[in-house]
Protein backbone atom coordinates (compact mmCIF):
# COMPACT_ATOMS: atom_id res chain seq x y z
CA UNK A 1 0.00 0.00 0.00
CA UNK A 2 2.72 2.02 0.69
CA UNK A 3 4.42 2.06 -2.60
CA UNK A 4 0.61 3.40 -3.93
CA UNK A 5 0.25 5.96 -2.10
CA UNK A 6 4.25 6.77 -3.11
CA UNK A 7 3.13 6.44 -6.38
CA UNK A 8 0.09 8.99 -5.98
CA UNK A 9 2.59 11.29 -4.50
CA UNK A 10 5.26 10.85 -7.40
CA UNK A 11 2.79 10.03 -10.68
CA UNK A 12 -0.02 11.66 -9.61
CA UNK A 13 0.89 15.28 -10.06
CA UNK A 14 1.26 16.19 -6.43
CA UNK A 15 5.65 15.55 -7.85
CA UNK A 16 5.21 16.04 -11.76
CA UNK A 17 6.43 19.40 -13.05
CA UNK A 18 4.54 22.64 -12.48
CA UNK A 19 5.22 23.95 -15.76
CA UNK A 20 4.82 21.09 -17.89
CA UNK A 21 1.78 22.65 -19.60
CA UNK A 22 4.00 25.21 -21.52
CA UNK A 23 4.97 22.27 -23.96
CA UNK A 24 1.26 22.02 -24.98
CA UNK A 25 1.54 26.15 -26.72
CA UNK A 26 2.94 24.60 -29.62
CA UNK A 27 0.01 24.22 -32.11
CA UNK A 28 -1.74 27.59 -30.65
CA UNK A 29 2.28 29.46 -31.38
CA UNK A 30 1.50 28.15 -35.33
CA UNK A 31 -1.93 30.00 -34.96
CA UNK A 32 -1.04 33.19 -33.53
CA UNK A 33 2.74 33.88 -34.82
CA UNK A 34 3.46 34.22 -38.17
CA UNK A 35 5.84 32.26 -40.04
CA UNK A 36 9.58 33.58 -39.82
CA UNK A 37 12.40 33.71 -37.78
CA UNK A 38 10.85 34.45 -34.68
CA UNK A 39 8.67 31.65 -34.69
CA UNK A 40 10.93 29.28 -35.70
CA UNK A 41 13.00 30.50 -32.44
CA UNK A 42 10.01 30.08 -30.46
CA UNK A 43 9.27 26.57 -31.80
CA UNK A 44 12.82 25.28 -31.11
CA UNK A 45 12.53 26.78 -27.33
CA UNK A 46 9.49 24.80 -26.98
CA UNK A 47 11.20 21.71 -27.97
CA UNK A 48 13.87 22.18 -25.67
CA UNK A 49 11.46 22.40 -22.89
CA UNK A 50 9.94 19.03 -24.24
CA UNK A 51 12.86 17.36 -24.19
CA UNK A 52 13.48 18.66 -20.66
CA UNK A 53 10.55 17.40 -19.63
CA UNK A 54 10.47 14.01 -21.13
CA UNK A 55 13.98 13.97 -19.37
CA UNK A 56 12.39 14.53 -15.95
CA UNK A 57 9.53 12.25 -16.57
CA UNK A 58 11.83 9.73 -17.07
CA UNK A 59 13.84 10.03 -14.09
CA UNK A 60 10.39 10.24 -12.58
CA UNK A 61 9.30 6.55 -13.66
CA UNK A 62 13.65 5.74 -12.93
CA UNK A 63 12.78 6.81 -9.11
CA UNK A 64 9.11 4.92 -8.67
CA UNK A 65 11.09 1.70 -10.24
CA UNK A 66 13.99 2.39 -7.37
CA UNK A 67 11.83 2.52 -5.05
CA UNK A 68 9.76 -0.29 -6.04
CA UNK A 69 12.98 -2.14 -5.50
CA UNK A 70 14.15 -0.71 -2.18
CA UNK A 71 10.80 -1.44 -0.63
CA UNK A 72 11.00 -5.03 -1.64
CA UNK A 73 14.16 -5.41 -0.01
CA UNK A 74 14.12 -6.98 3.66
CA UNK A 75 17.20 -4.85 4.44
CA UNK A 76 15.73 -1.43 3.77
CA UNK A 77 16.62 1.25 6.40
CA UNK A 78 14.95 4.26 6.73
CA UNK A 79 18.32 6.18 5.52
CA UNK A 80 18.11 3.78 1.84
CA UNK A 81 14.59 5.11 1.72
CA UNK A 82 15.75 8.97 2.69
CA UNK A 83 18.37 8.46 0.19
CA UNK A 84 15.74 8.19 -2.99
CA UNK A 85 13.96 10.93 -1.81
CA UNK A 86 16.59 13.20 -0.91
CA UNK A 87 17.87 12.36 -4.79
CA UNK A 88 14.40 12.94 -6.14
CA UNK A 89 13.65 16.54 -4.42
CA UNK A 90 17.57 17.60 -5.80
CA UNK A 91 16.75 16.39 -9.34
CA UNK A 92 13.09 17.86 -9.15
CA UNK A 93 14.21 21.21 -7.92
CA UNK A 94 17.01 21.45 -10.54
CA UNK A 95 13.79 20.64 -13.03
CA UNK A 96 11.94 23.73 -11.89
CA UNK A 97 15.15 25.82 -12.65
CA UNK A 98 15.82 24.83 -15.76
CA UNK A 99 11.75 24.99 -16.87
CA UNK A 100 11.94 28.69 -15.70
CA UNK A 101 14.45 29.40 -17.68
CA UNK A 102 12.79 28.47 -20.72
CA UNK A 103 9.87 29.81 -19.62
CA UNK A 104 11.79 33.49 -19.51
CA UNK A 105 14.06 32.49 -22.90
CA UNK A 106 9.88 32.04 -24.67
CA UNK A 107 8.87 35.21 -22.96
CA UNK A 108 11.95 37.38 -24.43
CA UNK A 109 10.92 35.64 -27.69
CA UNK A 110 7.57 36.83 -28.21
CA UNK A 111 5.37 39.29 -27.68
CA UNK A 112 2.91 40.37 -24.64
CA UNK A 113 0.33 40.35 -27.27
CA UNK A 114 1.57 36.97 -28.55
CA UNK A 115 2.17 35.88 -25.09
CA UNK A 116 -1.43 36.59 -24.28
CA UNK A 117 -3.01 34.96 -26.90
CA UNK A 118 -0.95 31.75 -26.16
CA UNK A 119 -1.24 31.67 -22.47
CA UNK A 120 -3.95 33.81 -21.38
CA UNK A 121 -6.48 31.36 -22.18
CA UNK A 122 -4.83 28.81 -19.22
CA UNK B 1 11.44 0.53 8.63
CA UNK B 2 10.71 -3.17 7.72
CA UNK B 3 7.94 -2.99 9.68
CA UNK B 4 6.36 -0.83 7.27
CA UNK B 5 6.98 -3.24 4.26
CA UNK B 6 5.52 -6.06 5.85
CA UNK B 7 3.77 -7.21 2.68
CA UNK B 8 6.33 -6.73 -0.56
CA UNK B 9 4.42 -9.09 -2.85
CA UNK B 10 1.16 -6.77 -2.26
CA UNK B 11 2.92 -3.63 -2.19
CA UNK B 12 4.62 -4.57 -5.75
CA UNK B 13 0.92 -6.05 -7.21
CA UNK B 14 -0.19 -2.27 -5.81
CA UNK B 15 2.48 -0.40 -8.73
CA UNK B 16 1.39 -3.16 -11.60
CA UNK B 17 -2.27 -2.84 -10.58
CA UNK B 18 -1.87 1.19 -11.00
CA UNK B 19 -1.36 1.95 -14.03
CA UNK B 20 -4.01 -1.18 -15.21
CA UNK B 21 -6.87 0.62 -13.20
CA UNK B 22 -5.88 3.63 -15.26
CA UNK B 23 -6.91 1.96 -18.57
CA UNK B 24 -9.42 -0.19 -17.08
CA UNK B 25 -11.76 2.00 -14.99
CA UNK B 26 -15.39 2.32 -15.74
CA UNK B 27 -16.02 5.75 -17.81
CA UNK B 28 -19.34 5.83 -16.91
CA UNK B 29 -18.38 6.66 -12.69
CA UNK B 30 -16.66 9.56 -11.87
CA UNK B 31 -13.07 8.52 -10.42
CA UNK B 32 -14.13 10.10 -6.90
CA UNK B 33 -17.19 8.08 -6.41
CA UNK B 34 -15.16 4.84 -7.60
CA UNK B 35 -12.47 5.76 -4.60
CA UNK B 36 -15.75 6.54 -1.88
CA UNK B 37 -16.84 3.33 -2.80
CA UNK B 38 -13.54 1.16 -2.37
CA UNK B 39 -12.69 2.91 0.53
CA UNK B 40 -16.28 2.21 1.49
CA UNK B 41 -15.42 -1.72 1.17
CA UNK B 42 -12.04 -1.36 2.89
CA UNK B 43 -14.01 -0.13 6.06
CA UNK B 44 -16.14 -2.87 5.30
CA UNK B 45 -13.63 -5.63 5.42
CA UNK B 46 -12.00 -4.53 8.24
CA UNK B 47 -15.00 -4.63 10.44
CA UNK B 48 -15.14 -8.82 9.41
CA UNK B 49 -11.35 -9.15 9.63
CA UNK B 50 -10.51 -7.03 12.96
CA UNK B 51 -12.50 -8.86 15.89
CA UNK B 52 -11.05 -6.36 18.67
CA UNK B 53 -13.67 -3.59 18.72
CA UNK B 54 -10.63 -0.65 19.88
CA UNK B 55 -8.91 -1.90 17.51
CA UNK B 56 -11.16 -2.09 14.54
CA UNK B 57 -12.16 1.95 15.97
CA UNK B 58 -8.31 2.64 15.67
CA UNK B 59 -7.73 1.33 12.21
CA UNK B 60 -11.21 2.73 11.24
CA UNK B 61 -10.18 5.93 11.96
CA UNK B 62 -7.10 5.47 10.68
CA UNK B 63 -8.15 4.82 7.03
CA UNK B 64 -10.45 7.76 7.35
CA UNK B 65 -7.16 9.93 8.09
CA UNK B 66 -5.62 8.44 4.78
CA UNK B 67 -8.40 9.62 3.33
CA UNK B 68 -8.70 12.99 3.80
CA UNK B 69 -4.67 13.27 3.24
CA UNK B 70 -5.67 11.92 -0.39
CA UNK B 71 -8.69 14.14 -0.67
CA UNK B 72 -6.61 17.24 0.45
CA UNK B 73 -3.66 16.32 -1.94
CA UNK B 74 -6.48 16.40 -4.51
CA UNK B 75 -8.00 19.54 -3.99
CA UNK B 76 -3.95 21.01 -3.38
CA UNK B 77 -3.13 19.59 -6.68
CA UNK B 78 -6.05 21.32 -9.14
CA UNK B 79 -5.22 24.31 -7.40
CA UNK B 80 -1.56 24.48 -7.73
CA UNK B 81 -2.19 23.63 -11.28
CA UNK B 82 -4.95 26.73 -11.72
CA UNK B 83 -2.69 28.78 -9.67
CA UNK B 84 0.83 28.19 -11.70
CA UNK B 85 -1.31 28.53 -15.03
CA UNK B 86 -1.81 32.33 -13.27
CA UNK B 87 0.80 32.84 -13.07
CA UNK B 88 2.60 31.97 -16.37
CA UNK B 89 -0.63 34.09 -18.13
CA UNK B 90 0.97 37.33 -16.71
CA UNK B 91 3.58 38.50 -18.75
CA UNK B 92 5.11 40.53 -16.44
CA UNK B 93 4.98 37.91 -13.62
CA UNK B 94 8.62 38.00 -11.84
CA UNK B 95 10.42 34.86 -11.92
CA UNK B 96 11.17 35.29 -8.10
CA UNK B 97 7.41 34.90 -7.30
CA UNK B 98 7.71 31.63 -9.56
CA UNK B 99 10.28 30.09 -7.24
CA UNK B 100 8.52 31.38 -4.23
CA UNK B 101 5.37 29.67 -5.15
CA UNK B 102 7.58 26.09 -6.34
CA UNK B 103 9.48 26.46 -2.93
CA UNK B 104 6.41 26.69 -1.33
CA UNK B 105 4.43 23.53 -2.89
CA UNK B 106 8.01 21.70 -2.51
CA UNK B 107 7.42 21.82 1.56
CA UNK B 108 3.95 21.07 0.88
CA UNK B 109 5.03 17.63 -0.42
CA UNK B 110 7.33 16.92 1.94
CA UNK B 111 5.12 17.24 4.03
CA UNK B 112 2.12 15.58 2.77
CA UNK B 113 4.83 12.36 2.19
CA UNK B 114 5.94 12.42 5.97
CA UNK B 115 2.16 12.39 7.24
CA UNK B 116 0.96 9.62 4.46
CA UNK B 117 4.22 8.02 5.75
CA UNK B 118 3.55 8.33 9.69
CA UNK B 119 -0.48 7.34 8.95
CA UNK B 120 0.55 3.98 7.19
CA UNK B 121 3.03 3.00 9.63
CA UNK B 122 0.05 3.35 12.30
CA UNK B 123 -2.01 1.35 10.03
CA UNK B 124 0.00 -1.39 9.96
CA UNK B 125 1.07 -1.54 13.37
CA UNK B 126 -2.06 -1.85 14.68
CA UNK B 127 -3.01 -5.21 12.58
CA UNK B 128 -2.18 -8.53 12.80
CA UNK B 129 -0.46 -10.61 9.90
CA UNK B 130 -3.66 -12.08 9.73
CA UNK B 131 -5.58 -9.23 9.40
CA UNK B 132 -3.70 -7.16 7.27
CA UNK B 133 -3.69 -10.27 4.74
CA UNK B 134 -7.36 -10.40 4.98
CA UNK B 135 -8.33 -6.62 3.95
CA UNK B 136 -4.80 -6.78 1.75
CA UNK B 137 -6.98 -6.70 -2.01
CA UNK B 138 -9.33 -4.84 -1.28
CA UNK B 139 -6.20 -2.32 0.39
CA UNK B 140 -4.95 -2.14 -3.05
CA UNK B 141 -7.98 -1.49 -4.24
CA UNK B 142 -9.10 1.37 -2.26
CA UNK B 143 -5.28 2.66 -3.33
CA UNK B 144 -6.01 2.50 -6.66
CA UNK B 145 -9.05 3.88 -7.09
CA UNK B 146 -7.45 7.24 -5.26
CA UNK B 147 -4.77 6.84 -8.08
CA UNK B 148 -7.19 7.02 -10.72
CA UNK B 149 -8.91 9.95 -8.91
CA UNK B 150 -5.82 12.59 -8.54
CA UNK B 151 -4.83 11.02 -12.33
CA UNK B 152 -8.07 11.94 -13.60
CA UNK B 153 -7.74 15.83 -12.03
Amino acid sequence: MLIALFTILLLGGSLTGMLDFIVDAQDTVKVVMEKDDRRKEVLATLKETKKRTEAHNKMVKGTSKGMNTILSSDEVTDADFDAIWDAYFAQRAAYNQDMLDLRYQLKDQMTREEWQQVFAGD
Amino acid sequence: MNQLFMRPAGALLCIAVASLVVACAKDDVAPVDVEKQAFEDLRTEIVVAITDPVREAETIRLVGVLEEDLAALRTNIAARKIHVRELNANYDAPRAEFEAYLAGVEAEVRDHKRRVSETHRALLANMTAEERSAIAKTHTKAMNAAIKTIQSI
